[in-house]
């Protein structure tokens, strides 16, 4: 499916180093910043100028890195790599202001909200004053979208979780939260993709690998997509635990 | 070529010059901590200035050659040393087989680069041979060396390289009458450190901005290849918003919610939501590199265009020093 964005009219550019230049297109987190930063994102990928590396998409933000030797030697007009690319890339707006952004469609991430996996699920509920099933249901009913990835590989940050869910960090982070987790911390909702220390309170854990450097994509969502947490049981879990090909259908 | 790791050392990884392209999927740079002298060491072995190189922090290694090996080293951690004697830095060096080769300490700086023709032989991952133990990628196994690991060298040597062997080769330690000469591509005082003035330089207090640029921050012990926190004047904000997270890179000057830095290095993530005092000019990150904890350095202040045209003139230097490499073995 492809929809029309526009990429609006605020459109801030600053140096984030000698390799970097960063777009900023609003100053709040809402779905029409996170559109223009994914559309303009394709829009920079699909025309890379000389020596362009590659993207890191935020909440309001997109950086772009390249070489500033390539970027130099370019007939790119500018006497420095600041002017060259910071006039390409307004060239670039200024020019295609409508872009057709392509949307992935909604990613199905299986969740085993399981006792065993999440082991902070009654503290969840005593704290939101909801039963475990009220929580695994609010988890599981909202449709959330990725606002970004950071932190570490293939970490997503979701937007869109029930308020009523809301629960503070634990007081006492983890040493070893285990790759797949999924968690709540304030109003935020997240999977992590590495065995990493942890202060999420942790409700469930899918089977899926979020982060596999042996895909081509490794990292199993990016900054646009929408996601849905869909409840399994443990047998279903061990089932696509053990399929090494259960994260390719995604 | 192969060598066999005996004493590994403090945290010793393989590294290249990182990884560039998965940054939008959270995947950091990686790669070496001082740039300058993993680059130096393959420079003087006629080496593609990307080939892995093994970076070791301190001293205290050992590995011993399993086969005849043409190798360069470059840095300030250690000094290479035989048992017939020291081995010179930034030269290309003959060593027969058998030949256990030792780390000393030097205590000017904190990594060495170890460089062998063609490269050490890991697998490339995500476009790179550089270790990311976070996520277990890159390197030999995703993981920092272990004795006994044995590294191999891609077969492969650049018509250089191939000459530099013939060259050297012998039935003892070898090397050539000359060595490359990093300390001129590196400003003088190493503890003065050039930045450009980040993004949200402007929430600081002027009395902050002014400590920021005339006291020295000492690097703490909570400092590794991630990051290295600073301790110092602390640094007051007068604008409290909250930075929503954004790209952050080597190099980036971060203020936390206490009023103390942390300065990012190789390993750091590629997002963050704390103010960007600074950012450190890409010409000085090789000195970061070398930092040790309790070292004191100052911070100096120079335009975005400056930083641009110090990177570019550097990096002409570096090209034309392989020149100067093949044009001696032609």
């Amino acid at each position: 499916m492809q929809t029309q964005a526009t990429v609006g009219q605020y459109f801030n550019v600053y140096a984030l180093s000698e390799q970097a230049i960063t777009i900023e297109f609003g100053q709040e987190i809402n779905e029409d910043t996170l559109q223009k930063v994914t559309a303009f994102n394709q829009l920079i990928i699909q025309n890379p100028f000389p020596g362009f590396y590659t993207t890191v998409p935020a909440y309001t933000t997109l950086t772009v890195f390249f070489d500033p030797l390539q970027v130099i030697q370019s007939d790119l007009p500018g006497t420095d790599c600041f002017d060259k690319v910071s006039a390409y890339l307004t060239g670039l707006k200024n020019n295609r202001q409508d872009i057709l952004i392509t949307h992935p469609g909604t990613i199905t991430i299986p969740v085993c909200y399981d006792g065993l996996f999440g082991p902070d699920i009654e503290e969840v509920a005593s704290h939101t004053k909801l039963t475990p099933q009220e929580v695994i249901s609010l988890h599981s009913k909202a449709i959330y979208k990725v606002y970004m990835i950071g932190f570490v590989p293939g970490f997503a940050y979701l937007g869109g979780m029930a308020e009523a869910l809301a629960t503070p960090r634990r007081a006492t982070p983890r040493n070893a939260v285990p790759a797949g987790s999924v968690g709540i911390a304030g109003m935020q909702t997240g999977v992590y993709p590495l065995e990493t220390p942890g202060g999420w309170q942790i409700i469930g854990r899918t089977p899926l690998k979020m982060f596999n450097a042996d895909r081509p994509q490794p990292a199993l969502l990016k900054a646009g997509d929408q996601v849905v947490f869909k409840p399994i049981d443990k047998s279903e879990f061990d089932h696509l635990a053990n399929n090494p090909n259960a994260d390719k259908d995604h | 070529m192969r060598i066999r790791i005996i004493k590994p050392g403090i945290f010793t990884t393989v590294q290249d010059r990182g990884r560039q392209l998965y940054l939008s999927q959270a995947v950091p740079v990686s790669g070496c901590m001082d740039r300058l002298s993993g680059r130096m060491a393959n420079l003087a072995l006629g080496n593609d200035d990307n080939a892995a190189v093994i970076e070791f922090t301190y001293a205290n290694a050992e590995f011993v050659a399993e086969t005849d090996l043409l190798i360069a080293y470059a840095g300030d951690g250690a000094i290479l040393s035989l048992a017939i004697g020291d081995i010179p830095a930034e030269r290309p060096v003959f060593i027969p087989t058998g030949t256990v080769v030792k780390l000393k300490n030097d205590p000017l700086g904190s990594r060495t680069y170890l460089a062998i023709a063609g490269g050490w032989d890991v697998p490339e991952v995500l476009g790179s041979r550089s270790t990311y133990v976070t996520a277990a990628i890159g390197g030999l196994h995703g993981r920092q060396l272990q004795a006994g690991d044995e590294l191999s060298s891609i077969e492969k040597l650049t018509p250089t390289s191939k000459r530099i062997l013939t060259h050297l080769q012998s039935d003892t330690p070898n090397y050539t009458d000359w060595s490359l000469a990093r300390q001129l591509l590196l400003p003088a005082n190493r503890k003065t450190i050039r930045v450009v003035m980040g993004n949200e330089s402007s929430w600081f207090d002027d009395s902050s901005m002014n400590d920021f640029l005339t006291t020295p921050y000492t690097l703490s012990l909570r400092s590794n290849r991630m990051g290295y926190h600073l301790e110092g004047a602390v640094i007051n904000r007068t604008v409290k918003d909250e930075l929503l997270s954004t790209a952050v890179t080597p190099g980036t000057v971060q203020v936390t919610n206490s009023g103390s830095m942390v300065l990012l290095m190789a390993d750091c993530q590629t997002t963050g939501g704390y103010p960007r005092i600074a950012q450190v000019a890409a010409v000085d990150m090789p000195l970061c590199g070398q930092l040790k904890p309790g070292d004191k350095i100052n911070f100096k202040e120079i335009t975005c265009h400056e930083a641009e045209m110090l990177y570019i003139q550097h990096e002409k230097q570096l090209l034309q020093l392989a020149n100067t490499v093949k044009e001696k073995f032609l």
